[in-house]
């Protein structure tokens, strides 16, 4: 260290300028590199005399001090590094304190320079952490005396303070950037409701915002519970539509911990997904995108440069910009959605092979699908805005139809048939629905569906013309083959006698044969004409007063013989408050005698109940016949198939027990033509339950089935 | 013993119920259509008329409303029968004229019944 020598006073005076000169513009620097550069600037200035100046600041993240501003070393460029180890300017890193080295080439650590005579090294401190060092430099050995080594110590406190300044100002500014810049990307983002588009541009805004090499966005698929990769940017090849499953690599694990996720290496990170073994990316940071707590996708950046890494300023950006990127997602994919129903609807619509048409609620047509132009034979443009009962209707249907347009527009159903008319005046007939639409509570108009039924009804017009021909043909051959019935029987019965009359007891067996075989033909001819008459419309109700009392009476005696057959015992019971029916005597009795025959032939050494009572029912007074049995019973098979012809509960059934298997239709049939039916309830091996409802007054024309079209049989 | 006409133009169905009515000792005569019905019931006066009622010349109903229309047969009570089942049938023949009414095939103990019913409350052609 040189001993200090007088200064004369110009010199001193010039010094002192100089040093308020660099303060100020110190002072006057906008940022790091204007902070640095002033003191550089300010430390050549001729009164102070020092040529060879330069200001490194320390890279936090390798160590390395990086040239920042210099003046006079023209072989170092800007963003030269030093790396931790070297050179004489680590010293005040090392302890926070300034070094001077009167002769520079000397020491160790000294870094071969043009200018080395003598160094001095002065820490840039601030909050007692050194963020930098200011290296003066001589040709000269032993140039610098205590008066440099304050002024420059003085200089780097300023610029400490100075750089602080900056850096929070920088700091600050940049945030107010990052704001503008999200702000601005997020009014972008927002108009786009492409999904596809959407998803690309907040991948490239988020690699673009946070200055990295490339990123991946992928969606979370619910189904699946997979995410998929939907957008690539600049990370090698395009990874879209890669799959991973929640966990797998650096966004499945994000997409499970709903945490941001930073990797310094990706390469040598333990969690790498096998599906990114060639990627070059060194950093990488995925943020999940969230919806409340709803998992959406993830949003991956990567860098592949090794000087670049992922600071907390990057997952504050990312973190700020990831919950405005899943909403945008959110409402596109909403929008998407929508847009797609829409589609779908409008395709069904158009697509339909009924005829669809919506109006306002003024009965106003808005719109009409091709199957509307087809049936009624109007084009959409003449038909929007015309009144449609006007338009498809003759004077004799409008009527009807504007009351359907009204039931319709104020919120009820309507549903019909009846005739409408085509554009060119002919006649269709239609089945229709008219059905009020509402958004929310507000009703805004009618959708009315038009079907075409004239072949429908045409083809249920030959139906039933067909099935009438049958019954008469049924009903004609029944009567056929009565006549030459009649002779088999009554000449078998004949013989009968006369075998009996002549003592040939040989024959009698086998013409009782013959007679009951024809008479059991004859119960089912009988029967098939009954069933035949009911189908074709000519089974007649005639409704007349009778004692209910009496007509039990009459129907216990008479299947009292088969009832003892089987060695059963007959209960009947009439409550006290029946006493008169109007109904059709001879089909009551009918009913009464086949269920009580039924009962009879599958019941052995038991009980047959018959028990009648009055009963108030929906609004209805009704006679009820219960016919219980101890019989065999019926499982529900058999139960299901009991009121079908000929389907008694297996074929064995008939030879067994008799009857001809059409006793129950007919009984039902006979009651439902009152206005009454049967049920039944039965468990296998613990009888029977027959229950017979009848009206107490039976209207005379009540369910008579079938049109009563004349056919004479 | 009582005299019945029957009237019936199948062969088999005629020739049955004649013998099993005469067997049990009545008294047959036979018609085989309508017109003949008529003429017979007006020559041999019988005691009750048996009457088939789709016959060849004249139908059952006509020849019935003719029996009943003539003061010389009005009393004679006709049964009809008919292998028509309908249920309009029986309406149909009352109204004809026709006093009882039976389907074929004949149950023989229930015609008989009914036979012998009319037979005990026929009254004098009176009116």
């Amino acid at each position: 260290m040189s001993t200090l020598e007088p200064l004369d006073a110009e010199l001193l005076a010039r010094r002192q300028t100089a040093l308020l000169r660099l303060s100020m513009r110190i002072a006057a620097a906008h940022d790091e590199g204007d902070v640095c550069r002033n003191i550089v600037e300010g430390l050549r200035d001729d009164a102070l005399g020092y040529n060879f100046v330069g200001v490194f600041l320390l890279d936090a993240a390798t160590g390395d001090r990086v040239l920042v501003a210099s003046a006079g070393w023209d072989d170092f460029p800007i963003g030269f590094r030093v790396a931790p180890g070297s050179g004489l300017s680590e010293r005040p890193l090392l302890d926070g304190r300034l070094h001077y080295s009167s002769q520079a080439r000397r020491e160790i650590r000294h870094v071969h320079v043009a200018h080395s005579g003598s160094e001095v090294d002065v820490p840039l401190v601030l909050d007692d952490r050194v963020i930098g060092v200011l290296v003066v430099e001589s040709d000269a050995e032993d140039a610098f005396d205590d008066r440099d080594l304050e002024i420059l110590e003085a200089a780097a406190r300023h610029g400490a303070i100075a750089i602080e300044r900056a850096r929070l100002l920088a700091a600050e500014r940049q945030r107010a950037n990052e704001h503008k810049a999200l702000l601005e990307t997020m009014q972008d983002l927002s108009g786009e409701l492409e999904l596809s588009k959407l998803l690309q541009g907040v991948l490239e805004r988020a690699v673009s915002l946070l200055q990295v090499t490339g990123g991946e966005l992928a969606i979370f698929d619910d189904e699946a519970q997979e995410l998929e990769i939907v957008a690539s940017h600049s990370i090698g090849s395009d990874s879209t539509g890669t799959r991973m499953k929640p966990g797998e690599g650096a966004m499945g694990r994000a997409a499970i911990t709903r945490e941001p996720l930073i990797i310094e290496n990706y390469q040598e990170w333990e969690g790498r997904s096998d599906k990114y073994e060639a990627t070059t990316a060194r950093g990488v940071m995925v943020v999940p995108l969230l919806i409340g707590q709803r998992l959406l996708g993830t949003l991956a950046s990567v860098h592949t440069e090794s000087n670049r890494t992922f600071g907390p300023d990057d997952l504050r950006l990312l973190n700020l910009f990831a919950p405005q990127a899943a909403v945008a997602i959110e409402n596109a994919r909403l929008y998407t959605e929508a847009q797609r129903q829409r589609r779908y609807f409008e395709t069904v619509v158009q697509n339909s092979p009924v005829a669809i048409v919506t109006l306002d609620l003024d009965g106003e047509v808005t719109s009409l699908n091709p199957a509307f132009e087809r049936l009624f034979g109007y084009h959409a443009q003449e038909a929007v805005g015309q009144a449609l009962d006007d338009l498809i209707n003759t004077p004799e249907t409008l009527a009807e139809a504007q009351n359907y347009t009204v039931d319709a527009a104020e919120g009820r159903k309507a549903h019909g048939i009846g005739k409408r008319r085509r554009r060119d005046g002919s006649f269709i007939d239609v089945e229709f629905a008219g059905v009020p639409v509402s958004v929310g509570d507000e009703r805004v108009g009618i959708l009315a569906l038009y079907h075409d039924v004239t072949e429908l009804l045409e083809a249920r017009r030959e139906a039933e013309d067909a099935n009438r021909a049958k019954s008469q043909f049924l009903a004609n051959m029944s009567h056929e083959l009565r006549t030459p019935l009649n002779a088999i029987i009554g000449y078998s019965e004949m013989l009968q006698e006369e075998a009996e009359e002549r003592q040939l007891a040989d024959f009698v067996p086998d013409l009782g044969r013959i007679r009951s075989s024809g008479t059991h033909l004859l119960a089912l001819i009988n029967d098939i004409l009954d069933l035949s008459k009911i189908e074709a419309g000519k089974m007649d109700l005639y409704v007349e007063p009778f004692d209910v009392r009496e007509v039990v009476a009459d129907v216990a005696s008479t299947v009292q013989p088969m009832i003892q057959r089987n060695g059963n015992r007959l209960e009947v019971d009439v409550a006290a408050g029946v006493s008169e029916m109007r109904a059709d005597l001879v089909k009551v009795r009918q009913v009464l005698l086949n269920l009580l025959s039924n009962a009879a032939k599958f019941t052995e050494r038991g009980v047959v109940r018959l028990n009648v009572s009055a009963v108030h029912e929906r609004d209805r007074d009704w006679v009820m016949f219960r016919i219980d049995d101890s019989g065999i019973g019926m499982n529900s098979d058999q139960l299901g198939r009991l009121f079908e012809a000929f389907a008694q509960a297996d074929a064995s059934t008939t030879r067994r027990y008799g009857g001809t298997g059409l006793g129950l239709v007919i009984s039902r049939r006979f009651c439902r033509l009152m206005g009454g039916d049967i049920s039944v309830t039965s468990q296998p091996n613990s009888g029977s339950n027959f229950t017979v409802l009848l009206p107490l007054d039976v209207e005379a024309e009540g369910g008579a089935g079938g049109e009563s079209a004349e056919v004479a049989v | 013993m009582a005299k019945i006409l029957l009237v019936e133009d199948d062969e088999m169905n005629r020739d049955m119920l004649s013998r099993r009515l005469i067997k049990r000792g009545y008294d047959v005569v036979i018609a085989t259509d309508g017109q003949l019905g008529v003429d017979m019931a007006t020559q041999e006066r019988p005691d009750l008329i048996l009457m088939d009622m789709s016959l060849p010349v004249m139908d059952g109903w006509d020849a019935t409303r003719a029996l009943k229309a003539s003061a010389a047969t009005r009393a004679i009570p006709v049964i009809a029968l008919t292998a028509h089942a309908m249920s309009g049938d029986e309406d149909k023949a009352r109204a004809a004229g026709c006093d009882e009414f039976d389907t074929k095939p004949v149950e023989l103990a229930r015609l008989l019944g009914k036979i012998e019913a009319l037979l005990a409350g026929t009254q004098p052609a009176i009116i």
